[in-house]
Formats: C-alpha cells, sequence, structure tokens
C-alpha cells in the first residue's frame, strides 16, 4: 500500500491522507470523519490503525479533516454545519473515487464523527455501509432499570447514605472532567427513520457501542429499546463492547474492535467485489 | 488565511515522514522546524502547534510541521518509535525545511520531549536557536510519571465502568504501545545542553526554577508563561492543549533576535 497527502475540496481547504492498496483499484472506499476534535489521525492513532489495516486487506481508505478541524479551514461559504459536513463528505468521495477508483462508500465515525457519518449516510445514495461508534443513543426504560434497580438493592449504597444523612463522612466529592466527545441529541423518531431508509436502500450497518458512555447505554439489549425493529433487520450489525472507554485508550481493545470492523468489511463488502467494476 | 501556503506532503527516508509546510508570507531569511512531542502530548499539541506555524508564517518564516516514524501521520507504528530516529527524523527534517524554504538558518522548537528531541538534534541539524517548551531533561523521573499514570489508568473509574487487569495494560503509556528499545532509551536520556541559545519557556506546574540550570547555564535563559500547562492530569488527558501566551513568548523571541 502507498499513503498520499492531498490538500482538496472544493475551495482546497480540505486535509487528508488517501491509503491505496496494491494492485487492483477498488470499488468500495472507507472514509474516516474525525472524531471530536482530534485531527485526522484519530483518538490515539485510531485511524492510522484502522486505515493502514484496511489498505492491507485491499480497501482505499481516506481520513482527512472536516472544515475547521485538524488541518483544515473554512470554505469560505455560507453553509450551515450539516451543509458543511455533506459537501466535505462529497469532496472525500470526489477525492478517492479519482485516486482509486471507488464508486461506493463505507463511512466509519466515532462520536460527533458518527453522528456526521450518519447525517450524510442518511442522505447520499453513494454511500452503501457505515460504522458508527457511540452514536446516537437515548436513555430507555430497561438502561434506568438496569442503571437503578442494583443501586435500590445495594446494602452498602444505603448505609453511606444513612450516614451522611446523620451528618456522618461526607460523599466523596469528584469533579466530573469537562467532556471532550460528545453527541448532540437528535429526535429518537427521526433517528429510526433515518436507520429504516438507510437499510431500504441496501446499505449495510454496523453499530458498535461501549462501556465509556454507561452515562445513557448500558446494555447490548438496548439496541433495539433504542431503535426499535430495525436493529433486527439482517443488513444491521451490532456490538456492545461494555468492557471498553469511549477512545479506545487499550491497545487490546483497540485490536479486537478493529478486528471487528475488517471482519464486518469482509463479510458485507468483500475484498473480492474492491475489484473495480469491468 | 492562504490555503495553498499549507502543504502537506511526504518525505524523508522511503518518503515516509509526513510534513506541512507553511510558505512565508514574504520571502524567507528564517525558518523554523516545529519538532513534536510523542504520544499523546503530539496529539493535545497539535491545535497549538498549527496556531503558531500560521502565525509565523504570516510573519515570513517558513515554517515546518511533521511527523517522526512511527507517529502521527508518518510511516511506522507506535510500537516503533525509536528516540534514535527521532533525533535523526528532526535532522531530515530540517534538511528538507532548508531545501523547501531556500534559507540555511533554522530555528527548532519543541514541545515536551520535542524540545528534547531539538536540544539533541541542535548541533547535528544545524540549528541556529532551541526554543524548547516545559523539555524533559530526565527521561528517568519521566518514564516514572508514565508508568504512574498509566498504572493510575488501569482504575480509571471516570474512563472503565471496571478497573481493567494489570494484563490489560502492561506495554503501553496512556493510549500507545511502547516497545522496550524506547522505554530503555527514555529512561536513560539526559539531555546536554546545546550548543546553540537556547530559551526554555517553562510553564511546569510548581516548576522549581533551579530545574532548567542544567540547561541554559551557558548560553541560554528561561522565561516563565502562565498559566501552568496541566501535560500530567489524567482527566484531561484528551483535552487540547492550547496557549497564546505560548505563541507570543516564541513570537516575542524571534522578533528579539531577528
Amino acid at each position: 500500500m502507498r499513503e498520499e497527502a492531498h490538500r482538496f475540496g472544493r475551495a482546497r481547504h480540505l486535509v487528508g491522507i488517501a491509503g491505496l492498496p496494491e494492485g487492483e483499484r477498488g470499488e468500495t472506499g472507507v472514509i474516516v470523519l474525525n472524531a471530536g476534535l482530534v485531527h485526522r489521525i484519530g483518538p490515539f492513532r485510531l485511524h492510522v490503525e484502522l486505515t493502514r489495516q484496511l489498505n492491507a486487506a485491499g480497501y482505499p481508505t481516506l481520513r482527512f479533516d472536516l472544515s475547521t478541524v485538524g488541518d483544515s479551514t473554512a470554505s469560505g461559504g455560507q453553509q450551515t454545519r450539516t451543509q458543511q459536513v455533506c459537501a466535505d463528505l462529497d469532496d472525500a468521495m470526489k477525492l478517492l473515487g479519482e485516486r482509486a477508483g471507488c464508486e461506493r462508500f463505507v463511512l466509519f465515525g466515532l462520536c460527533s464523527g458518527a453522528q456526521n457519518a450518519h447525517v450524510v449516510a442518511a442522505t447520499d445514495p453513494r454511500v452503501s455501509g457505515a460504522i458508527f461508534l457511540d452514536g446516537y443513543a437515548f436513555r430507555t426504560l430497561g438502561y434506568k432499570l438496569r442503571y437503578y434497580l442494583p443501586r435500590l438493592v445495594d446494602p452498602g449504597r444505603w448505609v453511606r447514605r444513612l450516614v451522611r444523612r446523620a451528618g456522618g463522612a461526607p460523599a466523596a466529592s469528584k469533579v466530573a472532567p469537562q467532556p471532550v466527545f460528545a453527541v448532540a441529541p437528535a429526535p429518537r423518531e427521526e433517528v429510526i427513520a433515518d436507520f429504516t431508509g438507510m437499510v431500504g436502500r441496501g446499505m449495510k450497518l454496523y453499530l458498535v457501542y461501549s462501556g465509556g458512555i454507561s452515562n445513557y447505554f448500558n446494555h447490548a439489549r438496548q439496541f433495539r429499546e433504542c431503535f426499535g425493529k430495525v436493529m433486527n433487520h439482517p443488513a444491521v450489525t451490532t456490538r456492545y463492547a461494555a468492557e471498553t472507554d469511549h477512545t479506545y485508550i487499550l491497545t487490546g481493545d483497540r485490536a479486537r474492535m478493529l478486528d471487528g470492523v475488517g471482519g464486518w468489511l469482509s463479510r458485507n463488502f468483500p475484498p473480492a467485489s474492491a475489484g473495480r467494476h469491468p | 488565511m492562504r490555503l495553498d501556503a499549507e502543504v502537506p506532503f511526504f518525505f524523508g527516508p522511503d518518503a515516509g515522514l509526513f510534513g506541512m509546510y507553511h510558505a512565508p508570507s514574504v520571502p524567507a531569511r528564517r525558518a523554523m522546524l516545529m519538532c513534536p512531542p510523542l504520544g499523546q502530548d503530539l496529539i493535545r499539541c497539535h491545535r497549538v502547534y498549527r496556531q503558531l506555524a500560521q502565525s509565523l508564517a504570516e510573519e515570513g518564516m517558513a515554517v515546518l510541521r511533521f511527523d517522526y516514524y512511527g507517529t502521527g501521520d508518518s510511516a511506522g507504528e507506535s510500537a516503533e518509535v525509536d528516540w534514535d530516529r527521532c533525533v535523526s527524523d528532526a535532522a531530515a527534517a530540517a534538511v528538507e525545511l532548508r531545501r523547501r524554504a531556500g534559507v540555511d538558518r533554522v530555528v527548532a522548537f519543541g514541545a515536551r520531549l520535542g524540545g528534547s528531541v531539538a536540544l539533541t538534534a541542535a548541533g547535528r541539524a544545524r540549528f541556529s536557536e532551541v526554543i524548547a517548551w516545559d523539555p524533559v531533561l530526565e527521561g528517568g523521573r519521566y518514564v516514572a510519571e508514565l508508568d504512574a499514570m498509566q498504572a493510575a489508568l488501569r482504575e480509571d473509574a471516570g474512563r472503565f465502568n471496571r478497573a481493567r487487569s494489570h494484563s490489560d495494560v502492561a506495554g503501553q503509556w496512556l493510549g500507545f504501545d511502547i516497545g522496550d528499545t524506547l522505554r530503555d532509551q527514555l529512561a536513560a536520556l539526559l539531555v546536554t545542553p546545546a550548543s546553540v541559545p537556547t530559551l526554555v519557556l517553562d510553564s511546569m506546574p510548581a516548576s522549581p526554577t533551579a530545574r532548567w540550570e542544567r540547561i541554559v547555564s551557558q548560553r541560554g535563559k528561561v522565561a516563565t508563561i502562565t498559566p501552568p500547562t496541566p501535560w500530567d492530569d489524567l482527566e484531561r488527558l484528551e483535552t487540547a492543549i492550547l496557549s497564546h501566551p505560548l505563541i507570543q513568548a516564541v513570537a516575542g523571541r524571534l522578533k528579539e533576535v531577528a
């Protein structure tokens, strides 16, 4: 494989690294979006490891910085953020199409990257697959039961509470760290309609959620609780990794997640079909 | 901003090093090589490095940011990062910068281990000056700090639902695989003074000023910048390091010696 550094886009305002496998040009390209404000290499270099692993498996890739993130600047137009993201992804798909012959694309995004990938996947027919890491989710009744019930029946917790009420030891005060990564909320019905539309037009989806979002997601069942029967569609694969954190800081967790992504891609977009259309 | 003035490219051995060249707004008389720190500090400093590069390019300096082998967008895996290779990559980057900018006089800048690389490479890369922001001078202490943070990470309740096993966190520092070679190299690291003028920018929390004496006693000085930089705060591990005072201090220094 080889990597190329590009400045590209409608205003030449975007910066990205295209990874091109040896040999045949590929039909399916994978585009990796920024996670939060981390530049294109990804948290702990996740996106570099991902794209190189996929290049070795035969997939062309592009990891790049969206407008105003990392090394990319604003495009100069009067667009909403959503319009900018869609236009940036249009630029990205054109570049990878030119460099590798890709005609369809799989988007990969973590957290706000998943949110941005969702917006584009819901509207752009060139997107045939999406990998959402810790994307949209909602606190469900099941979530609340799983969260509160163990606490209600924990005698230690009651003892500590009573001691505090009686004027004993204060609760350990811990200042919550400022969130660095966050997914903005969206109406649940809208998200369900998007997922339904995606699989309806033949897209394949892989949702991987981590223990790092346990403040609103805490069980594999919650995919179905959040999004209903569309999660049972054969085009949808879900995975809940309770032990990991939000950004896969441990290299073993990261390797397992990347293996999962590679396996999902090879099943749904086999490297054989990564060969260019005749 | 002049978009085409910032050029991403690969260079060096096997074209494996990533660089971002900031062309100056006017013909350059000097250039700056920005040596990045390693590990998570590299990611945290990306934005402030870019802001500083843009600011200096607007003032007429040619600037090159780059990634060492095994880091950032450069070739190689994280476990392959090697101290000696970092120093030789800095020297290769200085050659590339001189070629692109058409100037011979190159000032080096680096934060934390990037400052240490700049100081170590100063003679070989023929830097005219080194500006080091909280450089790591004694690797043994630094290794102990990273080990302590990695041990604390294992039990970080803000990150994991339950403490992880010792084997889960072994052989890594804060998100990155660490090879035995780099660990040994850093443990033995004792940065010696550069033979060129050196400015240490000190933003270490509660820093004893004596900390820097060994480096600046001959041809250097120390300037304090505030507020302190939270390099070693596990709760802010994924928060960008931003510092307007740092940019002002570097720009001010370069105007002084223009």
